[in-house]
């Protein structure tokens, strides 16, 4: 497929959520498959429970920062609706592509009664007026159909493998998640990712 | 599970910044390791560590940073390569020795890398180490890519052991913590022995040994800025003999290359990327101050390059040079969201301060969608603010303390460290804490507190400290309080673990960087030789807890209190059991509880049903902790214990 | 229909705690998360937002209706304005010795409640309990023993109030509460109460005569008095004498009465009831007769309870005499009068009176 250069991809979600292993499978498929990467994250401080975000840039010539500029994403991969959305506000545009997972991951913001959490269908309205195509998947019911709710990360790479927006190769990314979960259940976690690549497939965009 | 150590050189891999740099010292032939954690430095030496059985080195997670760079320093003084990582403010804390070392001169190559923080993700505070390279006259190195901070790391070994002199290489978040591709380059295993001969001696001096040594230092300094003339490191790309330049150093060169691809101007103007910064390659900047009419300082935080380029052009007008009109932080086009100086680089500060200063009429793909966006969040989208992790024990021992002050009813002081705890401030800890500054200066500003009565400041003062930081850095002020009798308690939160930096071990864990067994040095025991008196409870037990706490406040003195409860993360529990809340019992929003879990302790595995009206438990981030089930004023939150 | 309006925390915190109205007694306090008791102060630890709640609406000083509290307690307004609804007003001691040898006077509310827990009357009782006499705490009694180890006179306050609140939490189906006059008041608001706590667990309640309490910080004035020993006994003799005994286990110290009034809670001086109005049973002192209490008894429970205990043979009973029976009544509207004129002073008007009886109490 002809890419865009570099291809910007944010992975967007709460820490916690496993944002950095997402876009270390996505990073080193990548390479495998013979593009450069740049993979920009917050760590630290940032994962008490806070957004985070994971910038994975493909290129094939020149080099660039980890950083996407303003209202450069191509696609966004969201683990959570709210997280999504915010994304959408700084680098989103309108040809941006969203895959997004709907389960909300209450801020303590909210649960405190200091804020409103927004209705997830509203969320998801309004993220449709302001990019190209949202689909939406239930990537956590699927992570616990593969055994384990904690893999949604790896559903939602799956998604993405599966949409056909990025050129990185299916058969690389599973041999890239054989390697990562050698130790701790590589089965669980390649059914996750197959059950991603299905669920896209199957999903039409909102 | 990473290629860091792969032996395959010429294999294309993906690694992070710091995994790179820990690569470079593999290659360079690295023999012994230190540091003491910090972000964004920490995996330097977490990867080191991993490598060091296989590639037999010596790695040690030291007590605090100038621990680390004396112990680093001594084996470079009989003849190994040694390298010690830090964050950026770890530097003030090794300063004193980093001054002198730097006058003693050193042997086997030594490495000083830290790691800068812009914006302060991670830290408190956007300190510009390229500033310790001038201040101690040592030669900087600033890797601009993941590629880089391999090969700079590596070489600066070489330039360390041939000259003499500790070298400092500065990273900086956007380097350490993000992910490219390197190409690796061989492993080099070469053995030393450790060499102390009887006629050796590692001194600055004094009186006039010291101006000679320091004399010597500057050839020193003139040898290396010899071989920056020439160096592959630094390079100047676009128009020929361009009007205007861009001068870039580290993260600035690919948000420059970036922001002058996105303009359209690669014809127009010329990039200098410097990768050698200081000293100066005074020559090859001069090449080009004689062509150009422009100049934009590219670089984070400090304007370090800008200041120091000016300095020389200034000198070099009496050969012709200029006028040049310079654009940087002093004249407000770099600039973060507070302004110039601050907060960290982006692609979007350079084109913004290109466009400025160009008058371009360039408009950001989406500015209209953004402007769009961003009124929909300001309004619509609730902020997500930090909190502690499901079970973590700092919550339940902020809530002990904060009950305790209120019971104590004078208004009590409690002052801030360094740590998972630093969140004490935010309303995940309750707004317990009031200060925050750097590594020990909890019960550092504690002592002033406690010492203010006959000033009319008699109100109780509690010092929050973790278990690694009062090791690193509180053992001479608690001797201070005792020994000038500051009226305070020192509140150790003892979680078994250096968290926020990724679990590291410290001297009270029992295990080393190596994952050895090692002797334990309990802060009980170290505050009882004091001389100070030490009560330890477990939190969870709060009422208990919050009973200790009031009494202890009573009493005049320095006192220590150890909140004892392992890390759920560092040491997630083999029993799982099933919390839910009974909804039949919950009371809600009623009087009584008024949302008490959801709304005031604030677990993130607490939520709320909006539907049903009740509280709820998410089980997917609940910990199994049941300290919610013990506070919850209907007992309506059920623990059940999983076969 | 309600002349009251409930207010919240907020308002408990402003037109009480902030006054200095507080009583101690501990009604407020361990409902919730948020109002906890350190000493005699209730503290809150977190603001719960609320405008209406449990704590404003059970405090004895945000507001007591009179006629209304009469009426819910008695079933008709009180005949007698000076010491409540009585059903009989006579001189009582215990027949035990231990009993007598350990209490306080005729022994006879120590014996009542001993003979409630006894007989099933009640399944645990609400006392206070202090070994130095000096710092009360609340105790659950459950025999004989619980009882002898909390009787005599505390005369620094308890937060009472908070046992009763813990009894019904723990599941306690009949509890029985021997408190002073405004603990009484705090018990039958939570009885009362729109608000749902379980209050219907509540039993028999014994109330003592009071005319002040004292703040804890009496305390370290007794200590210096008596040195750190034990104090096994206080005691206010009666007048003439104006003065206040402390007794230890090797020495007896008399103080000036005017010495000891410097630690009266405030709130003490706006309170209209001496005689506990709103208990089952009444129990105080008879004045000069050391060995006797005089007893209120007020309730059909508590004729019930009093009939038995008589036919058991635990206590003893004598007529009361008039002239004791009218200097009784002229002590209770004397501290009526003076509470109402403290009332101004502290600006509260927590006392809802019917009009006549208001007049009668200022001219």
């Amino acid at each position: 497929m002809r890419m865009e250069e570099p291809l910007n991809i944010i992975i967007t979600g709460v820490g916690g959520q496993g944002n950095v292993i997402a876009s270390q499978i996505l990073g080193s498929a990548a390479v495998e498959d013979g593009f450069c990467v740049s993979i920009g994250e917050t760590y630290g401080a940032a994962q008490r429970g806070g957004a985070v975000m994971s910038h994975v840039r493909l290129f094939k010539q020149n080099e660039y920062g980890s950083l996407i500029p303003q209202g450069g994403a191509h696609i966004i991969l969201g683990f959570e609706p709210i997280e999504s959305l915010r994304t959408l506000g700084s680098f989103g545009n309108k040809k941006t592509k969203v895959i997004v997972n709907p389960r909300p991951i209450y801020p303590i913001d909210v649960l405190a009664g200091m804020a409103k959490y927004p209705a997830v269908d509203d969320i998801l309205r309004v993220i449709k007026e302001l990019v190209s195509s949202i689909h939406v998947v239930e990537a956590t019911e699927l992570a616990k159909e593969a055994g384990d709710s904690i893999m949604q990360n790896v559903v939602m790479v799956g998604c993405l493998a599966g949409s056909g927006f990025t050129p990185v190769k299916i058969e690389t990314l599973k041999e890239v998640i054989n390697m990562i979960f050698a130790e701790k259940r590589p089965e669980a976690n390649l059914k996750a990712f197959e059950l991603g690549v299905k669920a896209i497939r199957e999903t039409k965009p909102l | 599970m990473s290629y860091v150590g792969v032996d395959e050189p010429s294999r294309k891999v993906l690694l992070m910044g710091n995994e790179a740099i820990a690569r470079g010292a593999l290659e360079a032939g690295v023999h012994f390791c230190s540091g003491y954690p910090g972000n964004p430095a920490s995996e330097i030496l977490d990867t080191l560590a991993g490598l060091a059985r296989k590639f037999d080195f010596y790695v040690e997670w030291s007590v605090n940073e100038i621990v680390a760079l004396e112990t680093a320093g001594a084996a470079s003084f009989t003849g190994l390569r040694a390298l010690t990582a830090m964050k950026n403010l770890g530097a003030n804390v090794c300063a004193d020795f980093l001054m002198t070392v730097s006058l003693s001169g050193t042997r086997g190559g030594f490495v000083l890398v830290t790691g800068d923080d812009p914006s302060a993700h991670s830290t408190t505070s956007e300190l510009d180490t390229r500033n310790y390279a001038r201040f101690a006259d040592i030669p900087l190195l600033e890797p601009a890519t993941m590629q880089e901070a391999k090969d700079m790391t590596k070489w600066a070994f070489d330039l360390s052991e041939e000259l003499g002199v500790i070298c400092l290489v500065r990273s900086s978040t956007r380097l350490s913590h993000s992910r490219g591709a390197v190409t690796l380059g061989p492993i080099k295993r070469e053995k030393r022995s450790a060499d102390f001969s009887p006629d050796d001696t590692w001194t600055s001096g004094s009186s006039r040994i010291t101006s000679m040594f320091h004399s010597m230092l500057h050839e020193k300094l003139k040898r290396a800025q010899e071989k920056f003339e020439n160096s592959s490191f630094n390079w100047y790309v676009g128009k020929k003999d361009a009007d205007f330049v861009i001068v870039a150093s580290g993260t600035g060169w690919l948000y420059s290359s970036e922001a002058v691809k996105l303009l359209g101007l690669e014809n127009d103007v010329g990039i200098l990327k410097l990768g050698t910064t200081w000293p100066l390659p005074e020559k090859l900047v001069a090449t080009h101050l004689k062509h150009a009419k422009e100049v934009l300082f590219v670089e984070e935080t400090d304007p370090f390059l800008e200041q120091n380029v000016k300095t020389l052009a200034a000198e070099l007008a009496v050969e012709g040079i200029g006028p040049i009109r310079f654009y940087g932080k002093k004249s407000n086009h770099v600039r973060g969201e507070f302004g110039a100086g601050t907060g960290e680089l982006d692609v979007d500060v350079v084109v913004n301060s290109l466009v400025e200063i160009k008058k371009l009429g360039y408009v950001p793909i989406g500015k209209e969608y953004s402007e769009k966006a961003q009124k929909l969040l300001s309004s619509y989208v609730p902020s997500r603010s930090m909190s502690f992790c499901a079970g973590c024990p700092h919550r339940a021992s902020l809530w002990a303390i904060k009950k305790a002050l209120k019971l104590d009813g004078r208004d009590g002081i409690v002052t801030g460290d360094i740590g998972c705890y630093s969140l004490g401030m935010l309303p995940t800890g309750f707004s317990v804490a009031k200060t925050l500054h750097c590594m020990g200066a909890g019960i550092g500003t504690a002592n002033g507190f406690g010492n203010l009565k006959r000033f009319g400041l008699d109100k109780p003062v509690i010092a929050l400290v973790g278990d690694s930081t009062f090791y690193h850095a509180c053992i001479p002020a608690l001797i201070n309080a005792h020994w000038n009798r500051a009226n305070l308690l020192l509140v150790v939160l003892d979680n078994n673990t250096t968290a926020m930096t990724g679990h590291q071990p410290h001297p009270g864990s029992g295990l080393n960087a190596l994952g050895c067994i090692s002797p334990k040095s309990p802060i009980e025991d170290i505050c009882k030789a004091i001389g100070v008196e030490v009560t330890v409870c477990d939190s969870f037990d709060l009422d208990n807890a919050v009973k200790k706490l009031h009494e202890i406040l009573q009493a005049e003195g320095a006192k220590v209190m150890i909140f004892r409860h392992e890390c759920p993360l560092a040491f997630p529990k083999k029993k799982k059991v099933r919390v839910y809340v009974d909804a039949d019992k919950c009371i809600g929003e009623g009087c009584g509880c008024v949302r008490f879990c959801t709304r005031v302790f604030g677990c993130p595995g607490n939520i709320w049903d909006y539907e049903k009206g009740k509280a709820k438990i998410d089980e997917a981030i609940c910990n199994g902790c049941k300290l919610c089930a013990k506070l919850c004023p209907a007992e309506a939150i059920i623990v059940e214990e999983e076969e | 229909m309600s002349r009251i309006d409930v207010k919240g925390p907020a308002d408990l915190q402003k037109d009480i705690l902030n006054k200095g109205l507080c009583l101690a007694c501990g009604a407020c306090a361990n409902l919730c998360p948020y109002i906890n008791m350190v000493e005699e102060r209730p503290v809150m630890i977190e603001s719960c937002g609320l405008s209406e709640g449990k704590c404003y609406d059970f405090c004895p000083r945000t507001y007591v209706d009179l006629p209304m509290l009469d009426k819910i307690v008695f079933g008709a307004y009180r005949s007698d304005l000076a010491i409540g609804s009585s059903l009989a007003v006579m001189k009582v001691k215990s027949r035990d010795d231990r009993i007598k040898s350990t209490a306080q006077y005729g022994g006879v509310a120590s014996a009542l409640i001993t003979f409630a827990l006894q007989t099933g009357e009640v399944d645990a009782a609400i006392l206070t309990k202090s070994k130095d006499r000096i710092t009360p705490q609340p105790a659950l009694a459950r025999n004989k023993k619980d009882v002898l180890e909390c009787a005599g006179t505390k005369y620094v306050v308890c937060p009472t109030v908070t046992g009763v609140t813990e009894a019904i939490r723990q599941g306690t189906r009949k509890i029985g509460v021997v408190g002073t006059p405004c603990q009484v008041i705090a018990v039958r608001k939570m009885q009362a109460s729109k608000f749902e706590i379980g209050a219907d667990k509540i039993g028999l309640v014994i109330g003592l005569f009071c005319t002040w309490a004292l703040s804890p910080r009496v305390y370290s004035f007794i200590r210096r008095v008596t040195g750190s020993v034990n104090v096994v006994k206080l005691d206010v003799p009666p007048p003439p004498t104006n003065t206040f005994t402390i007794e230890t286990e090797k020495n007896k110290f008399e103080v000036p009465l005017d010495e000891i009034r410097k630690f009266i809670l405030p709130s003490c001086n706006v309170c209209f009831d001496m005689t506990s109005e709103f208990a089952d049973i009444s129990v105080g002192t008879v004045e000069g007769e050391e060995g006797w209490n005089t007893v209120i008894v007020r309730t059909s429970l508590g004729k019930k309870f009093f009939q038995r205990a008589k036919e058991a043979g635990i206590i003893e009973v004598a007529p009361l005499g008039k002239e004791r029976l009218d200097h009784l009544r002229e002590a209770s509207l004397n501290k009526k009068r003076r509470a109402l004129k403290e009332m101004e002073s502290l600006k509260t008007s927590y006392l809802i009176l019917r009009e006549e009886d208001r007049s009668k109490l200022t001219l």
